[in-house]
């Protein structure tokens, strides 16, 4: 979050077509939708000014005969932000991407990109747009420096003149000028990709699209793309990097959709996905002692999720908007096994603190053999969105 | 997709108008023009006071007889002509179509230049001398004619004894010669031929007894040129025999063209002329492999559209029935063989007589019986 | 807030001619380019070399006349080398290079690149089909100027007889050359134009060269069954071999103008079913 203008960033609505006030959602999988802004003026904002978004889609779909690959999402990508398109492999991310980019058309719904309706102004907004779309892709029998002479050239709109000098400079940019002059074909995965970041980054872009931008990459070069993304946004571009990986996301990016088997689940800033988290502790007790630990936890405030093994239901996560919950209805699943040390995890609210509880575990007598507190990371989040999390969607 | 579908409209509107196009264009070539009424008999003067110095143009030939023989219908009309030539080009003949181009400049200055994929064969007329060149081949024959110019050599039948493509005027004037009490002569609808507006006369013969239905001349309104000549068979719509000109123009053509040497690496037969009777016969290479017995005189028997013309072939005649095309194309009938064609009927009998004629096999039959 | 006028001002789109050059960069820097009209400079030579070593004075007889003329005038190695490689080996490297122009892109993975450069749907598919028609003209042409420096080389050369007679002198027969080269090229136009259609079909390059190929057999021999006469006049194959009314005195120039209409029709009717099919196509390769 070194990004002010990410900062200063609208907080994004998750669906327009949302009722305003709590900005939740219950999608058909039974989840509910994270979503940080609890503020209904967001929701009116994209129809509003849609100016103001990067990337704004209404109902996108993309069917593939009887497969529906995208199902009405709705993103909302505000301008100068740096903004994580998460989700697992086959969920529906770079069919968005080229839907985003006019490379394939939209079953239904419609896309915005830089205020402007998509596929029918590409000719205007394309320029101002940089992407990276699932890998790279150069003529192998080229050097890289000529690859880069051949993309540019074929956008009718960069000037003959200074082409050489953008290359150039884009080169640089990628730390790739040292081996420009090499034959892609000998290139390294990360060079290539490198090459493809390169290329995206030729002429000033105002938005610069990055579909898995550190696949291939060492952790060196994954570090320097980072380190680009933030000098990208610190310019003012708005950068919409996809990823399957969360770590990536979360150390870059200001806001975050998620995507699951073709469905936008989440969507929102991150600073209020982890100011949520971070309201909320993860409680964990170890104890023989699970039916008396447990209303001691009850009366604490501390709602628990299922033990020993939390199903990958939205409990945990749920737990983690205080604003939903009006209406607590405190899950007490005691250990089966009273003479097992049986764990209990439960959200400990900001008010309580930790050594209150165990005081109060104590007072009950509780044996009380494990404790911890720990912060609910983004991790667990994804995961929960995004069903086991890394399987491939069918 | 269902927003992009007004993308594949060019590529139904292209081939429709593409389609379109190549038909109606087919349709322009053959409009109607608008002239002055004319009887029969004034457009026949017409083509009589016709004075057509020089031309050149372009000649369209198709046949669909399956074996014509052109030269056997001329000859129905009194001209002689070598019966062994006459088998060798009719079988050319029976390819198709041909083109070829004609340049005219006076009554001693010609080239017909027959135009065959990847080869040409010429026949260039200038003054007295005479060229005959077969670019497949490599070979050319040359010969000088008489000083005094026999008048069996008139323009028209230089490129006849080639025997590759008739002009229009050469075959009109052959028709029209035949003009006799035997034909009805009319006036079809106006065509344009060759961008030019024309007059059609139609030839009906009278007689039952010929396989010729009728014979279309298209007559230039301007110059009175015959343009073009479509022979059709008994009760056929298209026809079976049509040359005429797709493209014309009578400015006098470059004098270079008249003026022939053949190229170096060619070889070169020079030829004696003179009988006038046999002028231009230098195609005899080609036809030696049928039959180079060209000192009998053929005979003419009947009149009109359905005279017979009969020639004594002698010699050995399993040099022409034992070629495979013979008997792929005849058929055996009583006394000989028969080839049968839409125009023509030729009989080749055992006893070595070829009769040939715009009639019914069994008239042929009957002549040969005759003897 | 912002107006929408955010769109991003730039100069307008240029014409194409640096994407144009860019694609002939790409073409003719490519080993498999060089290849190809190695291999057609190879069949001039072949030619001439195998009727240098057999020449017995005779001129081989029996071979088509073109063959024949050889021995006397080095001038026809490249005619007669043209007449050998039209049925096979010009429409042969066309469909490689036809075939090649989307599905290759698409192969690569450069497809989505250009679109989003943006080169435009269209603009992609006009360069492409004009470096297509370069590589015709080149691919002639070399065979052209194989066959005439071969000749050269090898043979006697002098005033060149045309397939009329006439003789005419060695600068207009080399004038005449260049003239049977457009020819040829225009005529492989319409394979071009069919060879991009099929390119737009798939994003398998070798699939889309090879249905190119087979076109064009296909369509030779169906010009050779009679039973389809009425068929031959609209096949793109039609006036292949009629470039030697160029060699006739004085130019028969009537093939030329049906051989161009014939083919811009067939570009026309494939350059529209490309667009129709490319502009409406996603992008996934």
């Amino acid at each position: 979050m070194t990004d002010p203008a990410a900062r200063a960033a609208p907080v994004a609505p998750a669906d327009a077509a949302a009722p305003a006030g709590p900005a939740l959602r219950a999608d058909p999988l039974g989840h509910v939708d994270p979503v940080a802004s609890t503020t209904p003026a967001a929701s009116a904002a994209p129809d509003t000014d849609p100016a103001e978004f990067a990337i704004r889609t209404t109902g996108l779909t993309k069917r593939f005969g009887r497969s529906t690959v995208v199902d009405g999402i709705d993103l909302a990508v505000p301008r100068g932000s740096v903004f994580g398109f998460l989700g697992p492999n086959g969920s529906g991310k770079t069919t968005t991407i080229r839907m985003l980019l006019g490379l394939a058309s939209a079953s239904s719904g419609e896309v915005r990109v830089l205020g402007h309706e998509m596929p029918s102004n590409l000719a205007r907004v394309l320029p101002a747009v940089g992407a990276l779309i699932e890998g790279p892709g150069f003529y192998p029998f080229l050097s890289g420096r000529a690859n880069l002479h051949r993309l540019d050239s074929a956008d009718g709109f960069a000037s003959a003149s200074t082409r050489k000098a953008r290359v150039e400079r884009a080169l640089d940019r990628v730390g790739l000028s040292s081996a420009a002059g090499k034959k892609v074909r000998a290139y390294s995965l990360g060079m290539k990709q490198r090459l493809g970041i390169a290329n995206a980054l030729l002429t000033p872009r105002e938005l610069i699209v990055l579909d898995e931008p550190t696949n291939g990459l060492d952790p060196q070069g994954t570090r320097e793309v980072r380190t680009l993304i933030r000098s990208l946004a610190a310019e003012g571009t708005t950068v919409f990097v996809s990823s399957h990986l969360l770590s990536e996301i979360e150390q870059m990016c200001s806001h975050v959709a998620v995507m699951r088997a073709g469905r936008l689940v989440a969507q929102g800033a991150l600073d209020d996905l982890r100011g949520a988290g971070r309201t909320h502790l993860r409680l964990t007790v170890a104890t023989p002692d699970a039916p008396t630990a447990a209303a001691t936890l009850s009366r604490l405030g501390v709602r628990q999720a299922p033990a020993p093994a939390p199903a990958p239901a939205p409990a945990t996560f749920e737990a983690s908007h205080p604003a939903d919950r009006t209406t607590t209805d405190p899950g007490i699943h005691p250990a089966p096994d009273p003479a097992e040390s049986t764990p209990l995890e439960g959200e400990l609210p900001e008010t309580v603190p930790a050594e209150a509880v165990v005081a109060a575990l104590v007072a009950d007598g509780v044996r009380v053999r494990g404790f911890a507190v720990e912060r609910a990371s983004l991790e667990d989040l994804f995961v929960e969105l995004t069903g086991e999390g890394f399987d491939v969607v069918q | 997709m269902n927003r992009t579908w007004h993308r594949w409209i060019p590529a139904v509107a292209v081939p429709a108008v593409v389609v379109a196009v190549a038909v109606t264009g087919g349709v322009a070539a053959t409009a109607s023009a608008d002239l002055p009424e004319k009887t029969p008999q004034e457009v026949l003067a017409l083509v009589g006071s016709s004075e057509v110095e020089a031309f050149s143009g372009t000649l369209e030939q198709s046949s669909d007889l399956g074996l014509p023989d052109v030269s056997a219908l001329s000859s129905g009309s009194g001209a002689s002509d070598d019966s062994g030539a006459a088998v060798s080009s009719a079988l050319e003949l029976a390819t198709g179509s041909h083109t070829a181009r004609i340049y005219v400049d006076g009554p001693e200055r010609l080239r017909v230049q027959v135009l065959d994929t990847l080869a040409e064969r010429d026949a260039v007329r200038n003054g007295d001398d005479l060229w005959l060149y077969d670019s497949d081949e490599q070979s050319a024959v040359h010969a000088t004619l008489p000083s005094h110019d026999g008048g069996a050599t008139p323009e028209g039948s230089f490129p006849g004894a080639d025997g590759t493509v008739p002009t229009p005027d050469e075959l009109a004037s052959r028709f029209l010669d035949s003009v006799d009490p035997s034909t009805d002569v009319s006036l079809g609808s106006e065509q344009t031929v060759a961008g030019r507006d024309a007059y059609s006369l139609v030839l009906t013969p009278r007689t039952d007894d010929t396989l010729v239905g009728s014979v279309t001349i298209a007559v230039d309104a301007e110059t009175g040129m015959p343009l073009e000549v479509q022979v059709f068979a008994r009760g056929a719509s298209s026809a079976a025999f049509e040359v005429g000109f797709t493209d014309l123009s009578l400015d006098t053509p470059s004098a270079d063209l008249f003026d022939f040497t053949p190229p170096a690496g060619t070889e070169v037969t020079e030829k004696e002329l003179d009988a006038p009777g046999h002028d231009g016969t230098g195609t005899d290479d080609d036809a030696s492999d049928a039959a180079g017995h060209q000192d009998r005189e053929p005979t003419v028997t009947g009149e009109g559209w359905s005279s017979i013309v009969e020639t004594a072939l002698g010699g050995d005649l399993t040099e022409i029935t034992s070629n495979p095309l013979f008997s792929q194309l005849a058929t055996p009938v009583e006394g000989g063989s028969v080839l049968q064609t839409a125009l023509v009927s030729v009989l080749l009998t055992d006893d070595g007589r070829l009769l040939a004629g715009a009639v019914p096999a069994e008239l042929l039959q009957q002549a040969a019986a005759a003897e | 807030m912002s107006s929408d006028t955010t769109a991003p001002v730039r100069p307008r789109r240029a014409l194409g001619w640096g994407f144009f050059l860019s694609e002939l960069s790409v073409l003719f820097r490519r080993r498999r380019t060089w290849a190809m009209l190695l291999a057609l400079a190879a069949v001039p030579v072949l030619i001439a070399v195998a009727i240098r070593l057999t020449d017995d004075g005779n001129g081989g007889g029996g071979g088509p006349a073109f063959l024949d003329r050889i021995t006397q005038n080095g001038l026809f190695v490249g005619v007669t080398a043209l007449v050998v490689a039209i049925p096979l080996f010009l429409p042969l490297t066309v469909g490689v290079v036809a075939g090649d122009s989307i599905a290759g892109e698409a192969g690569t993975g450069t497809l989505r690149y250009l679109l989003v450069s943006p080169v435009g749907r269209i603009r992609l598919l006009v360069v492409k089909f004009a470096a297509a028609a370069v590589f015709c003209l080149a691919a002639t042409l070399t065979v052209s100027i194989a066959g005439i420096l071969i000749g050269l080389a090898l043979f006697p050369v002098g005033p060149v007889a045309l397939v009329s007679g006439d003789t005419v002198s060695v600068g207009e027969s080399l004038l005449r050359s260049l003239l049977i080269a457009l020819y040829i090229t225009l005529g492989l136009l319409g394979l071009s134009a069919i060879g991009l259609f099929i390119s737009t079909l798939t994003d398998a390059p070798v699939g889309a060269m090879a249905a190119t190929v087979v076109v064009s057999i296909v369509a030779q021999v169906v010009g050779q069954l009679s039973q389809l006469e009425w068929l031959h006049p609209w096949l793109f194959t039609y006036h292949w071999l009629d470039f030697a009314d160029l060699l006739r005195q004085p130019i028969e120039w009537s093939s030329f103008g049906a051989n161009a209409v014939l083919q811009l029709a067939y570009v026309a009717v494939f350059g529209a079913l490309a667009y129709g099919r490319f502009a409406t196509k996603d992008i996934l390769s």
